[in-house]
């Protein structure tokens, strides 16, 4: 079909999303009037720069960070200066391309508003004032108080609690903080994240696996979002695809969102009754009898518990109209359909899961289904893929007799090593803590933006006697340091040479391509630092209280105890970044490889031979056959690939307390409702639903496709795709509460309230609200995202699933009124 | 010598923008809304929920179409507007007087304002930021994540646009117009 679409309509159409402009074109054109001379007059630079190939004209590869994937980049410097970021086309992850946000990394790199050298804090916490201080003076400050606060504790390690968010230095931050330090309080995204959908397939499947877009014929995807969350290579294989092209695509929403506007269906969905629209489709084709016989016969353990369990509970498609508002046809159309086209058929297994009370079990429903239709470890359906080994790394950690266990453990019936973000911050403030947790280090995460419940976030930071931030923006939660560690951009340093899995293996190096513009270091030069200037103290403050420590001093004295027992807490981190990844690749796979990585950005084994361009848009870097798509062959035990986010410790945890022993697709798993509770089968539980009061509004969170969380928020030409967030709220609601485009509403929760700017729309229904993660920084440094629309986690109340502990961000009722 | 055009398979476009924001770094555009050379037109969504049309809402990408019969070219009264060899209508800074007539002419709105040059500014296909130094396709084209474009020497049959124009359904914006733009929108 043909639309014709100018920039004016397209200014007026999408001016919920453009509305910055207004004003634009009067100033550009009052500036042109005042000729060449005056042109400059009121431009503000934030260095955007036009390309001239200078005879000094530098290519180097590296790799994104403007969001978690890791797209492979080129950066084009000229006399020094980034001019340009393109795609680099040998990544087989990353499919030669470069969003928005990877373009806007320039801006990242010439923010103003960047954190340029070390800082403490000099005014009340939260004021933000602080005064510049060198590296020196910013650790003597932390050991100072670290050395107070541990001997105060007795040498209770765990008295530090720490968060990272994902990133390819997270690990040597952990390590860090985990292994040399000796905290076992650690928080990461993962309870905010991706949290129940890892732990849903890896207990039934094995692993989480990825799904195969490329190959697949029919996708489920409900609540993930890939036009607009893009994640690779999944968005550029899908949509290719979609519109009658390969793929059929369903999209299961309460919002028509950039992905339902490539779907052949849009089902918009009850907000929290996922489970059951899965449920009736596993009911649907267990009573028609269209699953896979021979792959459940072969595969699936308990399947016979489990039609039962189904059919007993009669999860019938028309009870589940009555609680998602989804028609029993359509799902009986979808069940069909789905096994119709298995094995191609996927249930996308999707990201940010932090949805609702039953999260954990929806994923586990999910996994079963797409195994009855046979899609599992099979092309076009959910696959392992392979993972290509690198070199060893390893840290010396001590043992610490008096660190004890992290505090909220008991909180939800398993929480791993990365803990439940929300579950141990209200630990820390409700005073239910063993021990008290006087510490808080944060590195690239911005908790006062991410975590549900600002407030209670505020509360926890400002009990620390200690608060110690590494970021590269003055952040909220920067503004409530004590401490500011400036960390250099992703463009600015050397990261960890990473290994990225899946049917087409590569690894991948993030290589510096200019040089640190601010007194700033990577993360591994600032855990030398630290280490270097704590290891002596923080021994003395051991040898007081540790009695095993005692006993090996008098075994073996003290010197020997401290050199070889890991006491050293930098000796891990005072090789360069770039040595120990020379080592990590060349020890595996020679000198070449290495030369060949460093050279182009990206290595696997017989890329010269494999990696062919097709056409102008097409690649080829794998030959069909040597594609890993099956790996298993009839053993769901091996390793297999996991998504860059997951933590491959935690998936070992996982597996070893709660699976069974058959080795095959668990449909129950009857040793964690033994020890744990937790329903063995997916139940759905009326009692975990939260149903939303006639003329109130359930709220839900997302992303959008030009930013990532608060991490971008800054950007400038990010900021002109899209300026501000809206909350959309159904037009004809709108109208009977004569709110109109772009007036200032209120949105009240039980925790907070915020005002933001409405977007009266028929992309979502009557009795749910929207706006966009992100927005709305309260830190007065940031000059352009300071209190730039609203921020969700203001409103969104603190509850979690009692599985893992994983955030139930859609559980927030709320009232809206016209300011 | 060649003539320039550019396929689009618009139906792979999610609305990403990173096109528009690749043309920014490449060319230097200013910010502001209104200063783009490249957009992705959007249409409000028809019906009520939860009944609406999937169809009316896709996503189109669009810029200057490089018409072979361009009236932006014809109407400027100093010949700032121009074809160069290879067919690419483009802009002279030193000529431009801002009179906008070609602003006014284009049935596409592809024209704006660039302060930094003060001339009204258009798409030229990165020829003087990529193609005049010897880079064979647009910045747009190159970052697009579901590979949206095509780039091309029209008048070298066996250049892809060329193939890929001959073996599949294609059509012009506003073609009853006569401009004869060189962006073809597959179907």
């Amino acid at each position: 079909m043909k639309t014709e679409i100018s920039r004016r309509r397209f200014l007026q159409g999408t001016v919920a999303l453009t509305v910055v402009g207004a004003t634009a074109a009067a100033t550009a054109l009052a500036n042109a009037e005042l000729g060449k001379e005056g042109k400059k007059s009121k431009i503000v630079d934030f260095g955007l720069t036009k390309t001239q190939y200078s005879d000094k004209l530098q290519e180097i590869p590296t790799l994104c960070e403007m969001c978690v994937n890791k797209c492979a980049a080129i950066a084009r410097i000229e006399d020094g200066v980034l001019t340009k970021l393109n795609p680099n086309p040998l990544f087989p992850k990353s499919r030669n391309m470069l969003c928005a946000r990877g373009n806007a990394g320039i801006q990242a790199l010439e923010d103003p508003d960047r954190l340029k050298y070390p800082l403490i804090r000099v005014g009340e916490r939260g004021e933000g004032k602080f005064k510049r201080v060198t590296w020196d003076e910013a650790f003597e400050y932390v050991k100072e108080k670290m050395v107070t606060i541990i001997d105060e504790e007795k040498d209770n390690r765990s008295t530090i609690g720490y968060c990272a968010g994902e990133g390819m230095a997270e690990h040597t931050y952990t390590s860090f903080m985990g292994d040399k330090i000796g905290s076992s309080n650690y928080v990461n995204h993962g309870s905010i994240c991706l949290a129940t959908t890892i732990a849903g397939y890896t207990l039934t499947l094995g692993g989480y696996g990825q799904a195969d877009l490329e190959n697949a014929e029919y996708v489920i995807m409900a609540g993930a979002n890939r036009a607009e969350a893009i994640v690779t290579p999944d968005t550029m294989d899908m949509f290719k695809r979609t519109k009658g092209r390969g793929s059929k695509l369903i999209v299961i929403d309460p919002r028509f969102t950039n992905t339902a506007a490539h779907a052949d269906k849009w089902l918009p969905i009850e907000v929290g009754t996922d489970l059951a629209f899965v449920l009736a489709l596993t009911y649907t084709v267990i009573t028609e009898e269209r699953y896979n016989k021979r792959f459940a016969e072969e595969n699936l353990s308990d399947f016979e518990d489990y039609k039962k369990h189904i059919l007993d509970h009669n999860y019938t498609p028309e009870w589940a109209e009555a609680i998602t508002g989804i028609k029993a046809d359509d799902i009986r159309q979808v069940a069909r359909d789905f096994m119709a086209h298995a094995p191609r058929a996927i249930y996308y297994q999707g990201r940010r899961t932090a949805w609702s009370l039953q999260d954990y079990q929806l994923r586990r429903a999910q996994a079963i289904f797409s195994a009855m239709g046979g899609g599992v470890d099979k092309k076009g359906g959910i696959i392992f893929g392979k993972k290509l080994p690198l070199g060893d790394h390893s840290i010396n950690g001590p043992m610490y007799d008096n660190a004890q266990e992290r505090i909220e453990k008991d909180k939800a019936a398993s929480i791993g090593a990365s803990g439940s973000w929300i579950a141990w911050r209200n630990t820390i403030i409700d005073g239910s803590a063993p021990y008290p947790v006087r510490a808080f280090f944060a590195y690239k995460q911005n908790p006062m933006m991410s975590i549900p419940n600002t407030a209670k976030t505020k509360q926890m930071l400002e009990k620390m006697d200690l608060v110690v931030v590494i970021d590269t923006m003055p952040s909220d939660t920067v503004m409530m340091a004590d401490v500011v560690l400036p960390e250099s951009l992703y463009l600015e340093r050397e990261d960890p040479v990473k290994s990225f899995g899946g049917a087409e293996p590569s690894i991948a190096l993030r290589k510096k391509v200019v040089e640190a513009k601010f007194d700033t270091k990577p993360v591994i030069e600032i855990m030398r630092g630290l280490g270097m200037k704590l290891s002596k103290p923080l021994f003395e403050v051991s040898k007081k209280y540790d009695e095993a420590l005692q006993e090996e001093i008098a075994d073996r004295g003290e010197k020997e105890v401290y050199d070889e027992d890991g006491y050293d807490l930098a000796d891990g981190y005072r090789h360069s970044q770039e040595s120990i990844n020379h080592h990590m690749v060349e020890s595996v796979y020679g000198e070449d490889a290495w030369k060949t990585l460093r050279e182009k950005g990206v290595f696997y084994p017989d890329m010269d031979k494999f990696f062919k361009k097709l056409s102008v848009n097409e690649y080829e870097y794998y030959p069909e056959h040597k594609k890993s798509y099956s790996i298993i062959k009839g053993d769901l035990n091996n390793e297999p690939y996991h998504d860059t986010c997951v933590d491959i410790n935690e998936i070992a945890v996982l597996k070893k307390k709660f699976r069974t022993a058959t080795k095959k697709i668990a449909c129950a798993l009857y040793n964690l409702e033994k020890k744990k509770g937790v329903d063995a089968m997916p139940t759905w539980r009326d009692e975990l639903y939260t149903p939303t009061p006639e003329g109130r509004f359930k709220f839900i969170t997302g992303r959008h496709g030009q930013f990532t969380q608060s991490g971008t928020a800054n950007n400038a030409l990010l900021l002109e795709l899209l300026p501000e967030n809206y909350l959309w709220i159904n037009k004809r609601v709108a109208k009977e509460k004569g709110i109109a485009f772009a007036d200032l509403v209120e949105v009240k929760s039980s925790v907070g309230t915020i005002q933001i700017k409405a977007y009266p729309t028929e992309k979502i229904g009557p009795n749910a609200v929207f706006f966009i993660h992100g927005f709305g920084a309260d830190s007065s440094e940031l000059t352009l995202a300071h209190h730039r629309g609203a921020n969700d986690n203001t409103i969104i109340e603190d509850h979690y699933e009692k599985t893992f502990g994983s955030a139930a961000m859609h559980e927030t009722i709320v009232d809206i009124r016209r300011v | 010598m060649a003539r320039y055009g550019m396929a689009l398979d618009y139906k792979s476009c999610i609305n990403c923008k990173a096109c528009e924001s690749a043309c920014k770094e490449e060319n230097g555009i200013l910010l502001g809304a209104d200063n783009h050379r490249i957009w992705v037109g959007v249409n409000e969504i028809e019906g009520l929920f939860p009944d609406l049309s999937i169809g009316s809402s896709n996503f189109q990408p669009s810029q200057c179409q490089q018409c072979d019969n361009a009236p932006c070219q014809s109407v400027c009264p100093t010949n700032a507007t121009y074809y160069d060899d290879n067919g690419v209508v483009r802009v002279n800074p030193d000529q431009c007087i801002l009179c906008t007539y070609c602003m006014q002419a284009c049935p596409y709105d592809a024209r704006y304002i660039d302060d930094r040059t003060v001339t009204v500014d258009k798409c030229n296909f990165c020829s003087d930021t990529r193609l005049i130094h010897g880079e064979t396709t647009t910045a747009c084209q190159a970052t697009c994540p579901t590979k949206v474009r095509i780039f091309g020497d029209l008048d070298d049959p066996e250049s892809e646009i060329s193939q890929t124009l001959r073996d599949r359904e294609h059509y012009s914006l506003k073609a009853h117009l006569g401009t004869k733009p060189k962006l073809f929108y597959l179907t």
